[in-house]
């Protein structure tokens, strides 16, 4: 694989189409993601935004359009390869295993990695960023709660080293308390290096720690911009920040 | 903490306790046969204690649930047809070592006379070739059926089941042209297994070298499906069973990882066949019933889905009541002066296990480690934060973990 100048895009979307049976669920979507950014996908319940995000990944199926991840097309790829290629998911709802423990569902998030000897060095850098993972190390996931079990998911999505972080609501359901926190997270593994893809519907929040956003309306990217400019534009507040 | 971390994929808490309880174990399974005829003469228990050639069968059997085990119990794929795998290698047992391709006079390693006419194929190696055969009879079935979940695949396995035995009952000269399974009839006799001039069969306690046999062979599946379930690919299974999509997203291959829970568990359904069509001598249509993959569910279902040493005693139990339990039971209530058999309510008694089990112990007899700690330890119902009072602590020790 080819070094990408640092710059360049890492992930580069261009008009996607993805259907579900008969429902046409993106209608040409087309984003960016640059080298060091976070990018945030915003917009209402059913607007497409989880759907990008499972069609970057090769869970959905990709009718039309391509993928680009590092120069690369990867379109169409099974999520294996994609996973082993660099990207990784926090999916949305969590979705740990939840009769493992957290360290297993750590490792997991691993899986495609050849390099098993730097795995404690990587579970060390998670525990640090999520000291409260530690402390449940041994405990199954399914018994933690709503926000440790969302650390745990970034922490697994983590252990894979991406060069694509992919968020899927990680506020979801959260206590305040928590969302900040996560968010907090987000910013630090961002600064490590790694560039983030967050989908939200939490607007305000992820607009405050994003470098730029795209808002999501039934299929179609209808807005797109600096974070900053999303925040103060007009529709944005209506609809989103529950203003006007 | 880094040396959990270090631990990879192999991560287990082990105590010795219950090494020396499985060392007990087999220890007195190895002397079984000596010791049968003074176990069968005790008072009261004596007429329960079963005979070595039922201990033989019952091991067969634990040891195709134990294979069932690596499907169902670790990827959580439902196999309704495991009875498919169980013929394909009694099968190749009859291919192999009989007189039913009389035409072909081929010999090797086997114990049979050399001027014998068919094919003999050292009965040890054919343990193997079965296996092996019987993986891509599994990964054949597998590649179309693999690709639905959860009931769908339940059903279509369940029609391969029903397809197998069909054909075997089917494809001789009549049939198909050309005999392969010599129909209803079935293959008979098929060769014993040997050392040399040492015919198990033709010797005195040809009942004793089969049990020693099975039990090595039970061993050797134990052991290999201990290992592979704290393997990489173990690891993958399990994910998959938990939740498929989240497994996918974190990169494991989802056909390839269940095709191989398929080969795997058809291994051991084959190499079982193999070993009980030579204590048999045969390998007969009959034997191949939709009933048999139920039966072999049941013991994985009783003892623990996923949990090695449940199907064990699963299998076992099953096994026992299926080949000698219910019958002396049955003599038993008959002495008394009942008009009861229990032998032919046998699937209802199974059935009644079954039901008793998933009201009172819905995950086995000896559960998988991880449903057991779910169980055992209890999932904690207080959370450590105060969700009233914003970064306040709730009175839950953290330390109870």
């Amino acid at each position: 694989m080819s070094e990408q100048p640092s710059t360049g895009p890492v992930l580069e979307i261009d008009d996607l189409h993805v259907y579900y049976g008969a429902i046409h669920a993106l209608k040409g979507v087309s984003l960016k993601v640059n080298q060091g950014e976070i990018v945030t996908l915003i917009g209402a319940n059913g607007a497409g935004k989880s759907t990008t995000l499972r069609a970057i990944n090769g869970i959905n199926r990709t009718r039309q359009g391509t993928i680009r991840f590092q120069g690369q097309d990867i379109t169409g790829s099974p999520p294996h390869s994609i996973v082993k290629s660099g990207i990784a998911q926090s999916p949305e709802g969590r979705r740990l295993f939840p009769l493992m423990s957290v360290t297993e569902n750590l490792e997991m998030g691993a899986f495609q990695r050849t390099d098993r000897e730097n795995f404690s060095e990587d579970m060390d850098r998670v525990f640090e960023l999520f000291p409260r993972l530690q402390e449940r190390r041994m405990q199954k996931a399914g018994t933690l709660s709503g926000g440790e079990q969302q650390m745990c998911s970034i922490g697994r999505a983590l252990m894979a080293r991406p060069k694509l972080l992919l968020l899927d609501e990680p506020s979801m359901g959260l206590a305040p308390i928590f969302v900040e926190r996560i968010f907090e997270t987000v910013v630090e593994v961002n600064k490590q290096g790694t560039p983030v893809l967050l989908v939200e519907q939490n607007a305000l929040m992820a607009l405050e720690v994003a470098k730029r956003g795209y808002v999501m309306e039934t299929g179609t990217i209808a807005l797109e911009g600096p974070a900053g400019d999303l925040k103060t534009n007009e529709q944005v507040r209506k609809t989103y920040l529950g203003e006007g | 903490m880094s040396t959990i971390a270090r631990s990879g994929f192999v991560s287990r808490v082990r105590t010795d306790r219950s090494w020396w309880l499985a060392g007990g174990l087999i220890a007195l399974a190895l002397i079984y046969p000596i010791i049968v005829e003074t176990l069968q003469a005790l008072p009261f228990i004596g007429d329960f204690v079963p005979r070595t050639s039922s201990m033989v069968v019952m091991l067969v059997f634990t040891m195709m649930a134990i294979g069932l085990n690596v499907v169902v119990g670790y990827a959580g794929l439902l196999d309704l047809g495991y009875v498919a795998f169980y013929a394909a290698g009694a099968y190749m047992a009859g291919w192999l070592a009989s007189l039913q391709f009389a035409d072909v006079t081929f010999h090797f390693g086997s114990t049979v006379s050399n001027d014998k006419p068919g094919i003999h194929v050292s009965m040890w190696l054919i343990l193997a070739l079965a296996g092996v055969f019987t993986m891509i009879v599994g990964i054949l079935i597998g590649l179309p059926t693999l690709r639905l979940r959860g009931d769908y695949l339940a059903i279509v396995t369940l029609g391969f089941g029903e397809i197998v035995p069909q054909f075997v009952r089917n494809a001789d000269q009549e049939g198909i042209g050309f005999d392969l399974t010599h129909g209803t009839f079935g293959i008979a006799p098929i060769d014993s297994l040997g050392v040399g001039a040492f015919i198990f069969r033709e010797q005195r306690n040809k009942d004793d070298l089969y049990y020693w046999t099975a039990i090595a062979l039970l061993l050797f599946t134990v052991f290999c499906c201990i290992r592979l379930r704290d393997s990489r690919l173990g690891r993958a299974w399990i994910a998959i069973r938990e939740d498929e999509t989240a497994a996918a997203a974190m990169g494991v291959p989802l056909m390839r990882t269940k095709t191989w829970s398929y080969a795997i568990g058809a291994f051991f359904g084959g190499v079982a066949g193999a070993f009980y069509s030579s204590f048999k001598a045969g390998a007969f249509p009959a034997d191949f019933y939709f009933n048999i993959s139920i039966f072999l569910l049941c013991m994985v279902i009783l003892g623990g889905m996923g949990s090695i040493w449940g199907v064990l005693a699963g299998g076992m139990i099953l096994g026992y009541l299926n080949i000698e339990g219910l019958a002396t039971i049955g003599s038993k209530v008959q002495d008394a002066g009942l008009h009861f058999d229990p032998t032919k309510y046998q699937f209802g008694i199974y059935g009644f296990i079954i039901v008793v089990m998933m009201l009172f112990r819905p995950t086995g007899l000896i559960p998988e480690r991880r449903h057991k700690i779910e169980l055992v330890e209890g999932v904690h119902d207080t959370p450590f934060y105060d969700v009233q009072t914003e970064g306040t602590l709730t009175d839950r020790d953290m330390s109870d973990d």
